[in-house]
């Protein structure tokens, strides 16, 4: 199969959104229904009105088809991300807590699910404030980049795809520069200590490595 | 030289970069190699010729190579003043990975490439995340080869999730020669 070049470098947000349809979600379901066994689990009877868990997929499929009413997840309330929002307005902070595909989970419900989460209009709005904050946050994260680790907390996995070609060039062009910095004092302190031997250059090469 | 980019079409276009060199010995016949006219080329002059060639002869002992005139001191110098207004593009197209090469014959071009990148990268990544505008024209306009493709790249990631938003994401669309 050929793979276009815009695959290789990460995944597509078609990719992103089916991968986060595992996740579940709770439903109300309308329609009594026997158990599913499906390959990755079993998915309880529906005894309407109790709650069951499926997943997003499912959930998805049903209410599409009427069968269901879907409870919006506790992160998907307008003041829960109204608080995330001033948390991560907050200058110097590290990124909120957000469940790993909140982006996709938050598109897939607002669109099949929209009457039934309160105030969507406001939780969309509040939704792109968060991402643009987190962007700006990404940014201030490549002034730090070094060859040997960079550790950036609660990404989410679009965020990731979103930064992934960018920090990969970096990390192999500072890699690069690295080792050819290594190279050159190695063989000048080689040049230096010629007759020394070989467990007093390990020493000098160890305490000249840059951290 | 290292073997491992051979093939690399990047590379090769790199190293056709020039460079000045020291002749040690009389050359029959090549004069028209380093852009000259006459044919011999005589000991103790300078000429100018590209970094493959150069590095090389430098090995076999024919020539001194010294390093190119954008890598040298007073240039690191300048651009380490700001390098966010270099224009990259007029100077050398293929500044980074020819520093790479030539980092293996002068041991402060990499310090001068690590200043050069990680403020560029910076700059590449908001005008990708804040959109191409005027002001930002004359920077996207200067960077070289290897930075423009950073661009792009990043243009097309952070462009992905707000095409996705609007449900432009999916491949399969209608033909456009179709009318119903």
């Amino acid at each position: 199969m050929a793979v276009s070049s815009r695959q290789k470098e990460g995944f597509t947000m078609p990719e992103l959104e089916y991968l986060a349809q595992c996740e579940t979600v709770t439903i109300v379901p309308l329609h009594r229904m026997e158990r599913l066994e499906l390959v990755r689990g079993t998915v309880g009877p529906f005894r309407p009105p109790q709650k069951t868990q499926v997943p997003l997929w499912l959930a998805a499929m049903l209410k599409r088809t009427n069968r269901c009413r879907i409870v919006a997840p506790d992160w998907l309330r307008y003041e829960h991300l109204q608080k995330l929002c001033k948390q991560e307005e907050e200058p110097d902070s590290l990124f909120t807590k957000l469940p790993f595909h909140y982006l996709e989970i938050a598109h897939i419900l607002l669109t099949v699910a929209e009457d039934d989460i309160s105030e969507s209009q406001g939780i969309r709005r509040l939704l792109q404030d968060l991402r643009e904050s987190r962007q700006s946050k990404t940014l201030r994260g490549i002034e730090m980049l070094n060859p040997l680790q960079l550790q950036m907390d609660n990404l989410s996995a679009a965020e990731i795809n979103e930064i992934r070609p960018l920090f990969r060039h970096s990390f192999n062009m500072l890699r690069q520069l690295d080792s050819l910095v290594l190279a050159s004092e190695k063989s000048q302190q080689q040049s230096q200590y010629a007759d020394q031997s070989y467990a007093g250059l390990e020493d000098s090469f160890v305490s000249s490595y840059p951290l | 030289m290292s073997k491992r980019n051979y093939y690399d079409i990047d590379d090769i276009l790199a190293s056709q970069e020039r460079v000045p060199c020291f002749l040690r010995t009389d050359l029959d016949g090549l004069g028209s190699a380093g852009g000259g006219g006459s044919s011999k080329v005589h000991r103790n002059s300078r000429w100018s010729l590209p970094f493959w060639m150069a590095d090389r002869l430098n090995d076999e002992d024919y020539l001194d190579m010294q390093v190119s005139p954008v890598f040298s001191k007073q240039s690191n110098r300048m651009y380490a003043a700001s390098p966010e207004s270099v224009d990259l593009r007029n100077i050398c197209q293929n500044y980074y990975q020819f520093g790479l090469q030539l980092s293996e014959v002068a041991p402060e071009v990499p310090h001068v490439l690590h200043n050069m990148y990680m403020t560029r990268i910076q700059k590449i990544a908001r005008v990708a995340q804040q959109g191409n505008n005027v002001e930002t024209l004359d920077f996207v306009q200067s960077l070289d080869k290897m930075e423009e493709d950073i661009l792009r790249v990043c243009q097309h990631a952070q462009g992905a999730i707000t095409a996705w938003h609007q449900n432009k994401a999916y491949a399969l669309q209608k033909a456009s020669v179709i009318h119903n």
